[in-house]
C-alpha cells in the first residue's frame, strides 16, 4: 500500500447498487461506469461490503456479473463479517480468480437479514463473536500471503480501546489501515501515525458537502447546515497529512472527480 | 418434493392506509414488498429442495405488478413462478384467497406440501395457510419452528406454542405456516436476481384454474368489514 502513497494514488468509494432497489439496470451501469473511470484514471476502487448494514450486492460479484477488469492492485474489497462462511469463502476466491489483493478486513454494521460468521465457522477459539481480528487471522491462515489486509481505525472512538484493538488487528496480519472520516487535524490520528510509523495509513476524506451526515461516525450530533467544503478539507489533509494516502468517501462522480486530481500535488 | 411456497405483496410496512369508504388496504401508489414471513416459507422451501431435490413453485395472487414478488422468490431459489390475477378475484377474503390458491396448487398437481408464512403484515390473519389446507383436504401445521425431519411420507414439524412446542408427525400432502424462528432467509444474489428478471411469469385466471365465480372475489367472501379504524392515541405514560 505504500507505493499507492508514493504515486499518488486515491482510494475512490464506489457503493454498490442496495438490494431495495427498483432501477437495478440503471444502478448496475453506474457502478459499472464509476468503476471503470478510477481504473482509467489509475486510482484505487474500493468497493464497499453492505455499508451502514444498508443490503447491498458484493463487490466480487458486480465485477464479475458486469464483466469489469480490475487492473493489478487497484481494487479494493471491503469485507465485514456478516456472511455466511460459504459466501466468505466464495468471495475470497473470487478475489484470488480476479487478482483482487487488497482486502479493507472490518468488523461490519451488520443488519437482521445477514447472517452473522460465528467463532466455530472460521476455527476461531476463544472469543464468543467474529470481529476483524480473527477474519484476519482466517483470510491470513487461508490465502497465505495472497492478500494485503488493511483494517480501520475510528479516531472517535475511546482512544485506548481503539489503540488496543489496532495493536490486535495488527498482531493478526492488518497491514495498513485506514481511518474514519478526519475533518483537518486530529491529535489522535496523529498518535496513530505517531504509534504505527511503519504501516501505511490511509486518512478518510469526507467529500459529501452534507456533514451532518457523519454524525453517527464521529458521536456527536452536527447540524444540518454546517458550513463544510470537501475540496478545501481534502487539500489540508495532503498537507497535515503528507505521508498518508487518501480515501474519498462519497465522491460526486459529476461535480468533484475532475477536481480532485489537482489536490495531490 | 415438489413444494409451493404462497408469497403475497404487501404494502411497505410503515405506507400501509385504510381506504375510508372500502375499509380496504389501500394498495396503489404504495411500495410494495414481499410479505416479511413468506421470505421465511421460502427459504425453509429452498433449503428442502437443496437437501433432497425436487422443485420449488411460487405462487402468489395479485394484480400484475404482483410477479415482482414472483421474481423476488425466483432469486433466491424458487424454480418458477404463478401469478394468479383476474378481476374476478378482487375483494376476495381469506377464505375465497385460499380457495383460488388451493385450486392453484390442484392445477400445479403432485404438489407434496404447501408451505406459507405464518401471516400477512397487512391484514395479519394467519388465515389463508390454514384454509388452503381446509380446502385441499390436506392436513396441517401452523406456526412451524423447525423441520427436524423430512421422509419419503412423512415430515416431523415443530409448531410453536405461547409456552413452548410440539412435535407433529404429518403425512404428505400437507400445507405448513412458519414462522421467523424456523431459518435466517438469504440474500439474492446478482446473479440471482439478474436471472429472475429474464424469467417468464405465467398468469392464470380464474378460469384457468377452474374458480367458480361465487367462491372467488366479494360474492364469494363472507367476511365483511364493518368499521376500520386506527387504535386511539394513547395517553403519555411515564413507567
Amino acid at each position: 500500500m505504500r507505493h499507492h502513497i508514493e504515486n499518488k494514488i486515491y482510494h475512490v468509494e464506489i457503493l454498490p447498487p442496495k438490494q431495495e432497489t427498483e432501477k437495478l439496470e440503471v444502478d448496475l451501469e453506474a457502478f459499472a461506469v464509476k468503476f471503470r473511470r478510477v481504473m482509467e484514471s489509475g486510482y484505487c476502487a474500493c468497493v464497499t461490503d453492505n455499508a451502514m448494514g444498508n443490503l447491498a450486492f458484493q463487490g466480487t460479484e458486480m465485477i464479475e456479473e458486469l464483466g469489469l477488469e480490475p487492473r493489478e492492485d487497484l481494487v479494493m474489497i471491503h469485507l465485514n463479517t456478516f456472511h455466511t462462511k460459504e459466501a466468505l469463502d466464495e468471495i475470497l476466491e473470487t478475489c484470488v480468480a480476479k487478482g483482487i489483493r487488497n482486502l479493507l478486513v472490518i468488523s461490519g454494521d451488520g443488519s437482521d437479514r445477514l447472517p452473522r460468521l460465528q467463532p466455530l465457522d472460521i476455527g476461531a477459539k476463544g472469543v464468543e463473536a467474529v470481529t476483524s481480528v480473527e477474519l484476519l487471522r482466517y483470510i491470513a491462515e487461508r490465502h497465505p500471503g495472497f492478500f494485503h489486509l488493511g483494517v480501520a481505525f475510528n479516531p472517535y472512538e475511546p482512544e485506548e480501546h481503539e489503540f488496543g484493538k489496532m495493536e490486535r488487528k495488527i498482531a493478526a496480519g492488518a497491514e495498513f489501515i485506514i481511518t474514519q472520516p478526519v475533518i483537518g487535524l486530529h491529535p489522535v490520528v496523529e498518535r496513530l501515525l505517531a504509534k504505527y510509523p511503519q504501516v501505511p495509513v490511509i486518512v478518510e476524506a469526507w467529500m459529501s458537502k452534507k456533514l451532518d451526515l457523519l454524525s453517527e461516525a464521529v458521536g456527536y450530533e452536527i447540524s444540518p447546515g454546517t458550513p463544510y467544503d470537501p475540496i478545501e478539507n481534502l487539500k489540508s489533509l495532503h498537507s497535515i497529512y503528507p505521508h498518508c494516502g487518501v480515501y474519498l468517501s462519497l465522491l460526486g462522480f459529476k461535480t468533484q472527480y475532475d477536481l480532485v486530481k489537482d489536490c495531490w500535488k | 418434493m415438489r413444494i409451493v411456497v404462497c408469497v403475497k405483496q404487501v404494502p411497505g410496512s410503515s405506507e400501509a392506509k385504510i381506504d375510508p369508504e372500502t375499509k380496504r388496504i389501500v394498495r396503489e401508489g404504495v411500495k410494495a414488498v414481499m410479505n416479511p414471513f413468506d421470505a421465511y416459507a421460502l427459504e425453509e422451501a429452498v433449503r428442502i429442495k437443496e437437501r433432497l431435490g425436487g422443485e420449488v413453485i411460487a405462487l402468489t395472487m395479485g394484480p400484475p405488478r404482483a410477479d415482482i414478488a414472483l421474481r423476488e422468490a425466483i432469486s433466491v431459489g424458487a424454480d418458477s413462478g404463478i401469478l394468479l390475477s383476474d378481476r374476478a378475484f378482487g375483494g376476495s377474503d381469506t377464505w375465497a384467497t385460499s380457495y383460488a390458491l388451493s385450486k392453484a396448487v390442484r392445477k400445479i398437481g403432485g404438489v407434496d406440501l404447501v408451505i406459507c408464512g405464518k401471516q400477512a403484515i397487512d391484514g395479519d390473519t394467519a388465515q389463508v395457510g390454514p384454509g388452503m389446507a381446509a380446502h385441499l383436504g390436506w392436513a396441517q401445521a401452523t406456526y412451524v419452528m423447525a423441520i427436524p425431519e423430512v421422509g419419503e411420507k412423512e415430515f416431523l414439524a415443530k409448531r410453536m406454542h405461547e409456552d413452548g412446542w410440539d412435535l407433529c408427525r404429518i403425512r404428505f400432502p400437507a400445507v405448513l405456516t412458519v414462522v421467523k424462528d424456523i431459518n435466517r432467509p438469504r440474500v439474492p444474489t446478482l446473479k440471482g436476481r439478474l436471472a429472475a428478471q429474464k424469467v417468464e411469469i405465467p398468469t392464470w385466471t380464474a378460469q384457468d384454474v377452474g374458480a367458480e365465480a361465487d367462491k372467488i372475489g366479494l360474492e364469494g367472501s363472507p367476511t365483511r368489514v364493518v368499521k376500520a379504524e386506527p387504535p386511539a392515541a394513547r395517553n403519555k405514560a411515564t413507567l
